[in-house]
C-alpha cells in the first residue's frame, strides 16, 4: 500500500475535498484561509507523490512543492492581512457578513 | 520643356546606384549615442528637473553639445570621403508581423550628414541662447526637456531608414512642436496656436501615413532604400501619383505650404528660441527632407512633381506678399520662412534636389539666426513684438543689429553671403530645366524678399525710436549666451555659400549630394547643362542680384537705413492712394483671408454638418443603442440576485463548474 | 530480537502500517479543522495535519520537504493564523453557527469532486514499478540554483512584495486610534 502511487493520490484527493468543503462552508474567514492551505498541502503530496515513483522527476518535484510551499506562505501573509484589514472596519471575521458587493 | 517619365531608367534601374554598406561598430554605437544623448537629457531633465534648482539646462546642454560633436564628426567622415558613402544598420525587427516586416535600422549618408550639420549646430546655438532667453521663466527645466525631445525626434527623422520609423519621429516632432508652441500654456493665444498647429499638421499627417502605406502595398517593403527599387515599375502612372500626392500633402503639411500654412505663423507664439529651431531651421524642413530622402518615388510620379513646384511657388509668392505688410517682427519672419520652403518645394519639384537641399541648410542658418536675432530685440524692449513700437535701435544693441543686417543681406540674395549661392542655383536650375514661370515667380519673390526685410530693418534699427518711453531707458544689449550663439550663426550665414557653393556650377555640395539624387534624376532624364559663368547662367544670377538690389533699394528708400530718414508718408499715400492698393494692403496684412476661410469652411459650414450629423446621431445611433442598453438593463435588473455578495457563493460556483467540466472531459475521454 | 518481518495478526508490512496511522493522523485532524466550531482549535488541528503530512513526505523518501514543512507550515504559518485568529476573535460571534446556509451544496460538491477524481485515478493505468525513490537533497539544490534560478529569484521578489504588501495591510491608520 505504501508502495503504490495510487495509494498516495487518494490520499491527496480526500485531502483536498476535505479542503474545498471546508472552503465552501465555512462562515470565518480564517478557517477558509485554513482549508486553503489544507488544499494547497494536498496539492504538494501528490506532486512529491508523483516524483517518488518517477526517477526523474523527483528532484524537480521537490523543487516544485517548495516554491509551493514558498509562494503558500506568502499568500497566507496576503491573506491574513486583508482579513485583519477588513475585520477593523467590519469588526466581524464573518464572510458572509461581508455583503457590501452586492448590487 | 515638361518632366517626362524615363520608362527606362524605370526597368533597367540606371546605372550606378549608391549601395548600402553595414556600419562599422563605431558608427553604429556614433549614430545610438547621438540619439541616446537628447533621450536621456530629455527624461533626466523632465524626471529631476524641478529638483535641480537655478540651472536645470546642465544636463539638457551637455547632452546636446556632445550629441553636435559625435554628429559633426560622422558627418565630416561621410562628406569629406573621396567615393560617396551610404552606411546603415539594424537595431531590431520593430514589426515583425508576417509580410509586414519593419526593421527599426538606421541610415547615413551624404544626405543625412547635411541635415545632421544643419539640425545639431543649430540645435546647439539655440540651447545656450535659451539659457540667456528663458533666464527669467519658472519652468525653465521643462522647456529644456522638451528641447531635447525635440532634438531626438528630428536626428530619429534624419537618420531613420525606414518609412514607420519616419513617421513616428514625424509625430514626434509634432509632438514636441506642439508643447513648445504651448509651453506658456496659462496664456490664452499660445494654447491655440499650439492646439491649431497639432490639429493641421494631424490632417496632413493623416494623408502622409495612408501614403506610407501606399508605398508598401505597391513595393512589398517599408524601408527607405528598398522601396525604390521596385516603385517605379510597381503600378499605374495614376496609382504612382496618387501615393507620391498622399506623401507630398504630409509633407506639406510639416512644411506649413499652401493650404496648411496657416499653423506656422500663430506657432510664433511659443518662446523665440522654439520658433528659431523648430518653425524655422528644422522641423519645418522635415518635408522638404523626406521629399529629397524619396525622390525616388516622386520621380516615379511627374505629374505630382509638378504639383509641388507649382504649391511651393504659389506658397512663396502668397507668404511673400503677406509678409509685405505684417505688424509683428516674428510674424514677418514666419512669412518670410513660407516664403523660403516655398522655394525648397518649387526646386523639389523641378527636379533640382541638390538646390533644395542646398537653400535648406543656408536658409536654416540664416532664418535660425534672424530668429534669435528678433528674440534679441524682444528681450531688448521688453517683450514687445510690434515693429511700429520700435525704431531707432541699432546703437543700443550693435550686435545683435550687425548680426541681423548680415542674415537679412543673406536672405535677400546679395552676394557673397549663404542664401545668395543657394537662391541663385535654386532659380538657376528651375530656369535651365525649363520652368520658366518658376523663374519667374521666383524672381518677383526675391525682389519682395529685399523689400520685406529692408522693411522690417528699417522700422526695428532706424530712423526714429517709437518705443514706449517707459522702457525706452531700459533697452541693453543681451546677455553673452544670447550674442555668442547670434555671432557663431553669423559665421555659416557669411560663409557657407563661400565654402560650399563654389566653384559655380561644379560645387561641393553638388559633388557630395549628386550620388543620392542620381536615381531620382535618371527616372527624371534630367541632364544639367555645361555651366556658362559668362553665358545664361551668368545672365541668371545677374538678374536675380538685380531683383534683390530692387527689393532692398525700394525698402531702405521708403524705410531709411541707419540715421537716414524713413518716408512714412510715402508709404501711407502708397497704401491709401485708390481702391485697388487699398485692397491690396488690407488683403495682405489680413493674410488673404485664409484664416476666415477656414473658420468659414471649417467652423460654420463644417459645424453645420456636424449638427446634421449629430441630429442623426443623437436620433437614430443612439436611440438604437438606448434600446439595446434597456433591455439589457431590464434583463440584468431580473438575474442580478444571483449576485449575492457573498465570496463563497461565487466559490460554489466554481467548485460545480470543476465538477461539470471534469466529469465531462471523463465521459469524453472514454 | 528485532521486529518481526510484518505486523504481527494482520500480516501488513510496517511501513504499510505507518502509512495508514499517518494518513488517519492527517485527515482526521483535517476533519477537524472543517468541522470543529472554536477556530482556535480548528487551527490547532491543523497544526497536526501538517505534521501527519510530514510524516508521508518522510515515507515518500523525502526528508528534506518533510522538514521545510515543519518550518514553514508549523513554524510559521500556523502561528500566523493563530495571531490572527487571536486579534480577530470577538466574544459576541456565534458559535453555533459555523457553516453557512450553503453547507449541504458544498458538500456534495466536494464529495462528487473527490469521486471523480477517484475514479480518474483508478481508471488510470500508471506507469511504475512500486519503488519509491528518494530525491536527493543535492539534486535538489542543483535544481533549484541552476534549473529554476530565475523562478527562485522571482520567488524572493514575490515574497518580499507579500511582506511589503502585508505591512501595509495590515497597518493601523492612525485615525483608527480615535
Amino acid at each position: 500500500m505504501s508502495q503504490s502511487l495510487e495509494a498516495y493520490l487518494v490520499l491527496s484527493v480526500l485531502l483536498f475535498g476535505i479542503g474545498t468543503f471546508g472552503f465552501l462552508a465555512k462562515r470565518n474567514a480564517i478557517a477558509m484561509l485554513m482549508s486553503i492551505e489544507l488544499m494547497l498541502n494536498a496539492v504538494n503530496l501528490s506532486i512529491i507523490a508523483f516524483g517518488a515513483f518517477t526517477p526523474e522527476l523527483a528532484a524537480q518535484a521537490s523543487t516544485i512543492a517548495l516554491f509551493v510551499i514558498a509562494v503558500a506562505a506568502g499568500e497566507a501573509t496576503v491573506g491574513l492581512a486583508i482579513v485583519i484589514a477588513i475585520y477593523r472596519i467590519r469588526r466581524t471575521p464573518l464572510v458572509d457578513e461581508y455583503a457590501s458587493m452586492k448590487e | 520643356m515638361d518632366l517626362t517619365f524615363n520608362a527606362e531608367a524605370a526597368t533597367g534601374h540606371g546605372a550606378e546606384t549608391l549601395s548600402l554598406t553595414g556600419a562599422s561598430s563605431e558608427q553604429a554605437i556614433a549614430m545610438l549615442l547621438i540619439l541616446a544623448l537628447p533621450l536621456a537629457g530629455f527624461l533626466l531633465t523632465g524626471l529631476l528637473g524641478r529638483r535641480m534648482g537655478e540651472r536645470p539646462w546642465i544636463i539638457a546642454i551637455a547632452a546636446i553639445l556632445i550629441a553636435t560633436g559625435i554628429g559633426t564628426m560622422l558627418a565630416l567622415g561621410a562628406l569629406s570621403s573621396e567615393e560617396p558613402v551610404r552606411y546603415g544598420f539594424t537595431l531590431y525587427t520593430w514589426i515583425p508581423a508576417g509580410d509586414l516586416q519593419v526593421e527599426f535600422g538606421f541610415l547615413f549618408d551624404n544626405l543625412t550628414a547635411a541635415m545632421m550639420i544643419v539640425v545639431t549646430w543649430i540645435g546647439s546655438m539655440v540651447h545656450i541662447y535659451s539659457i540667456g532667453y528663458m533666464a527669467h521663466d519658472d519652468a525653465k527645466w521643462r522647456f529644456f526637456s522638451y528641447l531635447n525631445l525635440f532634438m531626438f525626434s528630428m536626428l530619429l527623422l534624419i537618420m531613420a531608414d525606414s518609412l514607420l520609423v519616419i513617421f513616428a519621429a514625424w509625430e514626434l516632432v509634432g509632438l514636441s512642436s506642439y508643447l513648445l508652441i504651448g509651453f506658456w500654456y496659462k496664456r490664452r493665444a499660445p494654447k491655440l496656436a499650439a492646439k491649431k498647429s497639432f490639429l493641421v499638421n494631424r490632417v496632413a499627417d493623416q494623408s502622409f501615413l495612408i501614403g506610407i502605406m501606399g508605398v508598401f502595398l505597391l513595393t512589398g517593403t517599408m524601408n527607405v532604400l528598398d522601396s525604390f527599387v521596385g516603385f517605379a515599375s510597381s503600378a499605374e502612372p495614376w496609382v504612382r501619383d496618387l501615393v507620391a500626392l498622399l506623401l507630398f500633402v504630409g509633407a506639406a503639411g510639416k512644411s506649413a505650404q499652401f493650404p496648411f500654412h496657416v499653423w506656422l505663423p500663430d506657432a510664433m507664439e511659443g518662446p523665440t528660441p522654439v520658433s528659431a529651431l523648430i518653425h524655422a531651421a528644422t522641423m519645418v524642413n522635415a518635408g522638404v527632407y523626406f521629399i529629397a530622402r524619396t525622390s525616388p518615388i516622386f520621380a516615379s510620379a511627374p505629374e505630382t512633381m509638378v504639383l509641388v513646384a507649382a504649391i511651393g511657388t504659389f506658397t512663396a509668392i502668397l507668404a511673400a506678399s503677406i509678409a509685405l505688410t505684417q505688424k509683428d517682427i516674428k510674424r514677418v519672419l514666419a512669412y518670410s520662412t513660407l516664403s523660403q520652403l516655398g522655394y525648397m518645394f518649387a526646386a523639389l519639384g523641378v527636379g533640382a534636389f541638390v538646390a533644395a537641399i542646398f537653400h535648406l541648410m543656408a536658409h536654416g542658418f540664416t532664418k535660425g539666426l534672424l530668429f534669435l536675432g528678433s528674440g534679441s530685440v524682444i528681450h531688448a524692449v521688453s517683450g514687445e513684438q510690434d515693429m511700429n513700437r520700435m525704431g531707432a535701435l541699432w546703437r543700443k544693441i550693435p550686435i545683435t543689429h550687425w548680426t541681423f543686417l548680415i542674415a537679412a543681406l543673406s536672405l535677400a540674395g546679395i552676394p557673397p553671403l549663404a542664401a545668395f549661392f543657394s537662391k541663385d542655383s535654386v532659380l538657376g536650375e528651375s530656369f535651365i530645366l525649363g520652368f520658366t514661370w518658376v523663374f519667374v515667380i521666383g524672381a518677383i519673390v526675391a525682389a519682395m524678399t529685399g523689400f520685406y526685410m529692408f522693411r522690417l530693418m528699417g522700422k526695428t534699427f532706424y530712423g526714429k525710436s517709437h518705443v514706449d518711453p517707459g522702457v525706452e531707458p531700459a533697452i541693453h544689449e543681451s546677455p553673452r549666451s544670447m550674442t555668442v550663439p547670434l555671432l557663431l550663426l553669423a559665421i555659416p550665414t557669411i560663409f557657407l555659400g563661400m565654402v560650399i557653393g563654389l566653384p559655380l556650377g561644379d560645387s561641393t555640395i553638388l559633388h557630395w549630394l549628386e550620388p543620392i539624387f542620381l536615381p531620382a534624376e535618371e527616372l527624371l532624364a534630367i541632364q544639367f547643362p555645361e555651366y556658362e559663368l559668362f553665358g545664361v547662367d551668368g545672365a541668371l544670377i545677374i538678374v536675380s542680384v538685380a531683383v534683390a538690389a530692387l527689393g532692398i533699394g525700394v525698402g531702405i528708400w521708403l524705410f531709411g537705413i541707419f540715421n537716414s530718414r524713413a518716408r512714412l508718408e510715402t508709404v501711407e499715400s502708397l497704401t491709401d492712394r485708390n481702391r485697388v492698393s487699398r485692397f491690396f494692403y488690407t488683403a495682405s496684412q489680413n493674410k488673404w483671408y485664409f484664416d476666415d476661410l477656414n473658420h468659414l469652411v471649417f467652423y460654420r459650414f463644417g459645424g453645420k454638418v456636424a449638427n446634421g450629423v449629430m441630429w442623426f446621431d443623437v436620433k437614430v445611433v443612439d436611440g438604437v443603442v438606448n434600446g439595446v442598453g434597456t433591455i439589457t438593463q431590464s434583463v440584468g435588473d431580473n438575474i442580478r440576485h444571483i449576485q449575492t455578495g457573498h465570496v463563497q457563493n461565487y466559490a460554489l460556483g466554481i467548485a460545480l463548474g470543476l465538477v461539470g467540466m471534469a466529469a465531462l472531459f471523463m465521459l469524453m475521454a472514454r | 530480537m528485532g521486529l518481526p518481518e510484518t505486523v504481527p495478526y494482520l500480516d501488513w508490512r510496517w511501513d504499510d502500517l505507518v502509512f495508514l496511522a499517518l494518513a488517519g493522523v492527517m485527515l482526521g485532524s483535517a476533519l477537524l479543522v472543517v468541522l470543529g466550531r472554536d477556530v482556535i482549535r480548528s487551527a490547532l488541528w491543523l497544526i497536526l495535519s501538517f505534521a501527519g503530512l510530514a510524516g508521508i513526505y518522510g515515507l515518500l523518501g523525502s526528508p528534506f520537504l518533510a522538514i521545510s514543512q515543519v518550518l514553514v507550515y508549523i513554524g510559521a504559518i500556523a502561528v500566523l493564523i493563530l495571531f490572527a485568529v487571536m486579534i480577530t476573535s470577538t466574544k459576541r460571534g456565534p458559535a453555533r453557527l459555523v457553516f453557512q446556509r450553503q453547507w449541504w451544496v458544498g458538500a456534495i460538491a466536494a464529495v462528487l469532486l473527490v469521486g471523480l477524481m477517484i475514479t480518474a485515478i483508478l481508471l488510470t493505468d500508471w506507469p511504475h514499478n512500486g519503488q519509491v525513490y528518494a530525491a536527493q537533497v543535492r539534486d535538489i539544490a542543483l535544481t533549484l540554483f541552476d534549473d529554476y534560478i530565475f523562478a527562485f529569484e522571482v520567488l524572493g521578489v514575490l515574497l518580499l512584495a507579500a511582506i511589503i504588501g502585508g505591512l501595509y495591510l495590515a497597518r493601523r491608520d492612525e485615525e483608527d486610534h480615535v
